[in-house]
């Protein structure tokens, strides 16, 4: 087996060229690592261009190999896009969020990956480019093939950045995460949320779910709903319980039940919209208008 | 601090009682070798074929595929086995199965190969034809007419079963102006010590067999695996290197492996060694007990308990192990927590189809404070009254003779309640949060389980360069008996406990002993060690006078006249061993503990002595999900005389985490006989954020039996956290959680008054 480290992106994508199909990018390894490695690896995390977060005018830029605790600890993210932030910051355990890179979360494809809640929240497209030269923008929940399966072709194709609007005036967005112990374990349902208020109003919602579908799913009718409607507590209710009649989810013996999830996916809807929208009104967390 | 008697407890250490022996520092520098490392030159690896049937006849095997691979150095089979069924309590296992196989993981073929990967690929290569049978997952329907057997010896596949009466339960139920009662359920629970079970076999010339792996009772395994492999127990040898954790799992340990590794040498002549992986530890291991509870207790309007009854089903799975006596632990200590004037148990223990199950620290003490504790909250709750009331009301004292006969020596047990309810804010709780109280008692040693050998033995011997060495079965794989054996010679010999090696890892060298179970090793270990030491002080006093010419004190390894003449401790060891031509001086002790009176029915003292705990939550449910959140944990122990802070508050710290892991997190999950969690991302233990604040406290007791006044403290750590998370979770949302581990969805169900739909 083998194992480069790429210098640059032009590198790895001449290495991914050479091994023909049977190299394979690594970002980080923390999946990878527990699978069955290929015969190739490359590694992408010293390529500087998917390194860094930067802003440009409204938009955000993410490097695919910034890691989750870049991420977390980022202020433009924390500021700009701060229900990605609060994501990776939950995302497995120290050690965990020090090695894995956003990239790596979403091309591994798991149907409840923290970051990969986060990006499509915030509307993240991701910038990706082939061995054959060409470069394309996806949106990322656009990304899944199936359950823990990428469309991105890691043997030919290299996700370089993530692309998104930081939060404008008026904007706030929050992340939260149920799960059986407060670290290295896999939530039994997760919900980003993104609003837009204007005199009180919610303007603009963005709601994910997860685990839902293979990728983090959009709930667009709960959010067609809710447009419109005031920032309170009522519809905070209402909210829930829109989302507990549009997800379909399942049980799991290692888990919990149907029930209990479609409950909890309830739960954290009315929590994230709340924090979201609190956050848009500029207030802190416990303040309250 | 000093540590104070009555209600003033607090935590302290001097650097005496902060003695830390070597192998501490060795393992926190990461300089420990454990059996999992260890070596030899000419090593075959050893791996092992396992059932995928939970229950099957096997047909055929067909091995020839696995010999012709290169590098196969033996193929053992059922057919190969000339053992007698063998057991800890009941003779139910083979070393392979000969023509059955009853869990998923049992043990079919054994390969011994050059490295690992060869083995592994061998165990590949066996075919094994099957005839699936019938098979029972569940202890209730195991017991049931028609259902699947597993041993032709036990028909109705009850492995073990008892009825115990005393008093009589009709009349004191009819003295009760209270009764509740409540079915519990707890899940088989893992020792999850980091190093996997692991064992080198050697064999010599003369078929003498040696074992490297770490046992808490090393003597006991030899002469059980002695009497399997047909060898004189002299010819056994076990040599342990350093433990990776125990925590019951290793009283016994895998005797498989070490079986199966012996058979190996023996048919290769060459070391073997067979080290599990995790996945094999949770699936054929020895895991603790699940059971089910269903209890019923009268109380008074007063809060006097006048009966209770109980019906305890354990789930053997599909060998015996320790399953009997787990039973029985389970199913009578709890009733010699308070005073109960009338008791009916019966306790079943049930063959299943599913992974063998064995014992973890506090031998299912622990399992039954869950069911019996959140009882009795239940029962305060319908009296209205304060459940630390109703426990001071009921709780034993020193001198008291309990339900079952247990002569209760020292005894804080009610100062430790009321030091956790004050620790833990009863008196002024705060709103939206629940509080648990519970208290525990737990025996020192066993005075019954074997009659005539109650106590230990140890030798202490002097060194040339005037340092001791302790010789001693008993075991220390964290616990710090080590460091506590080497206080107390130190503390007879007035010397530095830096001056004391303590060596009890080879069966050639060591006294025999029980080892290390049942929280023997201080107290009784330690009161042997006692002994040695005040018998080596006399030797040497006594050649000291005679050298010296005048009686001496001994001081600083100095013997001193009270004229000051002197004789340091080499010029002793030197007169000694040259008189001696070479025998060193060495001074022996061995502590008899009082016997017992222990009759047919089970009554009778059963121990050396007793500890008491009472531990204390603080929680709060988030009423929305369920989530708990616990503020503090108090955890309030009656060990007697504290010898060493350090290692006890050690052990405090990682009985409650262990504890709290049995109360919210871990549990084994079936799918029919197959184990759906066999690792550490989906068997969750608590992680070091979910461990909240513990706050541990002493009240000292002198005890008359334990070395200057010491008791045991090792399980009992655990035994009353379950019943006190529990009783503060019901305590919040106003019902009990009725089956273990109490997860955030069980919160939600019991709390939302809906059963969980598991």
């Amino acid at each position: 087996m083998s194992y480069r480290i790429a210098r640059d992106l032009e590198d790895a994508l001449q290495l991914l060229r050479e091994g023909r199909g049977a190299a394979r990018i690594i970002a980080g390894g923390t999946d990878l690592f527990l699978q069955e490695l290929p015969e190739a690896l490359v590694d992408l995390t010293g390529s500087p261009e998917t390194r860094g977060i930067c802003a440009e005018e409204e938009m955000l830029n993410v490097g695919a190999c910034v890691t989750h605790a870049e991420a977390a600890a980022s202020p433009l993210l924390q500021e700009g896009a701060t229900a990605l932030a609060e994501a990776c910051g939950q995302v497995g355990s120290p050690q965990v969020r020090h090695a894995g890179t956003l990239g790596g979360n979403v091309v591994n494809a798991a149907p409840a990956a923290d970051a990969a809640v986060g990006l499509v929240a915030m509307g993240a497209r991701a910038v990706i480019v082939d061995t054959a030269g060409s470069r394309r923008q996806e949106a990322v929940e656009n990304l899944y093939a199936h359950y823990n399966r990428s469309r991105v072709d890691s043997s030919r194709e290299i996700l370089l950045h993530f692309t998104m609007r930081k939060h404008g005036p008026g904007e706030g967005s929050a992340f939260k995460r149920f799960a059986s112990r407060k670290s290295l374990s896999l939530p039994m349902f997760s919900v980003a949320a993104v609003v837009r208020l204007e005199q009180g109003l919610l303007q603009e919602v963005r709601l994910v779910a997860a685990p839902v579908k293979p990728a983090p799913t959009r709930l667009p009718q709960v959010e067609q709903r809710l447009q419109g409607l005031p920032a309170s507590a009522e519809t905070w209710r209402l909210a829930g319980d829109l989302v507990r009649e549009a997800v379909a989810v399942r049980g799991s013996a290692l888990r919990c039940t149907a029930e209990y999830r479609r409950h909890l996916a309830g739960v954290l809807a009315e929590r994230a919209l709340q924090e979201a929208a609190r956050r848009a009104a500029g207030l802190k967390a416990g303040e309250s208008k | 601090m000093k540590v104070l008697p009555g209600d003033q407890a607090t935590v302290s250490a001097s650097a005496e009682e902060d003695f830390q022996s070597a192998e501490v520092w060795d393992k926190v520098s990461g300089k420990t070798v454990y059996g999992i490392d260890l070596r030899l030159p000419g090593m075959l690896a050893g791996k092992i074929l396992r059932s995928p049937h939970a229950h099957a006849r096997i047909k055929s095997i067909d091995i020839t595929g696995a010999l012709k691979l290169p590098g196969v150095r033996a193929v053992l089979t059922g057919a190969d086995m000339k053992q007698k069924p063998y057991g800890i309590v009941v003779k139910d296992e083979l070393p392979l199965a000969v023509d059955t196989v009853r869990y998923i993981g049992d043990e079919v073929a054994a390969v011994a190969a050059v490295d690992e990967e060869t083995a592994r690929r061998a165990v590949e290569a066996i075919r094994v034809e099957y005839e699936p049978l019938a098979a029972v997952y569940d202890p209730e329907e195991a017991l049931q007419a028609g259902a699947p057997q597993l041993h032709g010896d036990f028909p109705g596949n009850l492995a073990w079963e008892r009825l115990l009466e005393r008093g009589d339960v009709a009349k004191g139920f009819a003295e009760a102006d209270v009764v509740v009662e409540e079915t519990f359920t707890t899940r088989a629970i893992n020792h999850a010590y980091l190093e996997p079970i692991s064992c080198i076999a050697s064999v010599d010339s003369y078929q003498g067999l040696t074992l490297y792996t770490a046992l808490q009772s090393p003597h006991i395994v030899r002469n059980l695996l002695a009497e399997t492999l047909d060898l004189p127990p002299s010819r056994v040898r076990i040599v342990g290197p350093a433990m990776g954790g125990g925590f019951g799992g290793r009283v016994f340990g895998n005797l498989k492996v070490y079986l199966l590794s012996a058979l190996l040498a023996m048919r290769t002549g060459a070391p073997v060694k067979i080290r599990l992986t995790r996945e094999e530890e949770f699936i054929a291991g020895r895991p603790m007990v699940p059971v089910i509870f269903k209890v019923k207790m009268g109380v008074r309007r007063d809060g006097t308990i006048t009966a209770r009854e109980s019906d305890i089903l354990v789930d053997n799975g599909a060998y015996s192990a320790q399953g009997p006596w787990v039973a029985k632990t389970i199913s009578e200590r709890n009733d010699s927590l308070y005073r109960i004037p009338h008791i009916r148990t019966r306790v079943r223990l049930a063959y299943t189809n599913k992974v063998p199950t064995g014992q973890l620290r506090a031998y299912g003490n622990q399992t039954a404070n869950y069911a019996y504790e959140t009882l009795l909250d239940m029962a305060a709750r319908k009296l209205g009254m304060d459940p630390l009331e109703l426990r001071l009301k009921n709780c034993v004292g020193p001198g008291d003779i309990t339900v079952h006969g247990l002569e209760i020596k020292s005894c804080n047990l009610a100062q430790c309640f009321k030091t956790a309810a004050a620790a833990v804010g009863w008196d002024q709780k705060k709103p939206g949060r629940g509080y648990g109280i519970s208290g525990a008692i737990h025996a020192n040693g066993s005075v019954v389980a074997h009659k005539d050998f109650r106590g230990a033995a140890a030798v202490v011997r002097l060194e040339e360069d005037g340092k001791f060495t302790i010789f001693t079965g008993e075991q220390d794989y964290g616990q710090g008996t080590h460091a506590v054996f080497a206080q107390i010679a130190a503390r007879v010999l007035n010397v530095s406990p830096q001056d004391i090696t303590v060596c009890s890892k080879d069966t050639a060298v060591i006294p025999y002993s029980q080892g290390a179970f049942a929280m023997r090793q201080t107290t009784i270990g330690g009161h042997a060690v006692r002994l040695a030491a005040e018998d080596l002080k006399q030797k040497m006093a006594g050649l000291a006078a005679e050298l010296l010419g005048a009686e001496a004190e001994l001081s600083g390894g100095v013997f001193r006249t009270p004229d000051g003449a002197e004789l340091p401790l080499p010029e002793i060891a030197y007169h000694w061993r040259c008189r001696h031509n070479g025998l060193a001086m060495t001074g022996e002790g061995n502590y008899n503990p009082p016997g017992s009176a222990y009759d047919s029915t089970g009554y009778g003292n059963i121990a050396v002595t007793y500890s008491f705990a009472a531990h204390a939550a603080e929680v709060e449910v988030d009423p929305q999900t369920g989530a708990l959140t616990i503020h503090k944990i108090v955890a309030v122990h009656d060990s007697g005389k504290i010898i060493n802070y350090t290692a006890s508050l050690g052990q405090v710290f990682g009985g409650v985490t262990q504890g709290l892991g049995y109360s919210c997190f871990e549990g084994y999950l079936f799918d029919g006989g197959q184990v759906l969690n066999p690792n550490f991302a989906t068997y969750q233990l608590p992680t070091a954020l979910d461990v909240p604040p513990i706050e541990p406290l002493f009240i000292d007791s002198e005890d008359p039996e334990g070395p200057f006044g010491a008791k045991g403290l090792g399980e009992i750590v655990q035994v009353p956290l379950l019943g006190a998370l529990s009783c503060a979770v019901a305590d919040a949302i106003g019902a009990p959680v009725t089956s273990l581990p109490m997860t955030a969805e069980k919160i939600y169900w019991a709390a939302a008054g809906k059963e969980c739909l598991e």
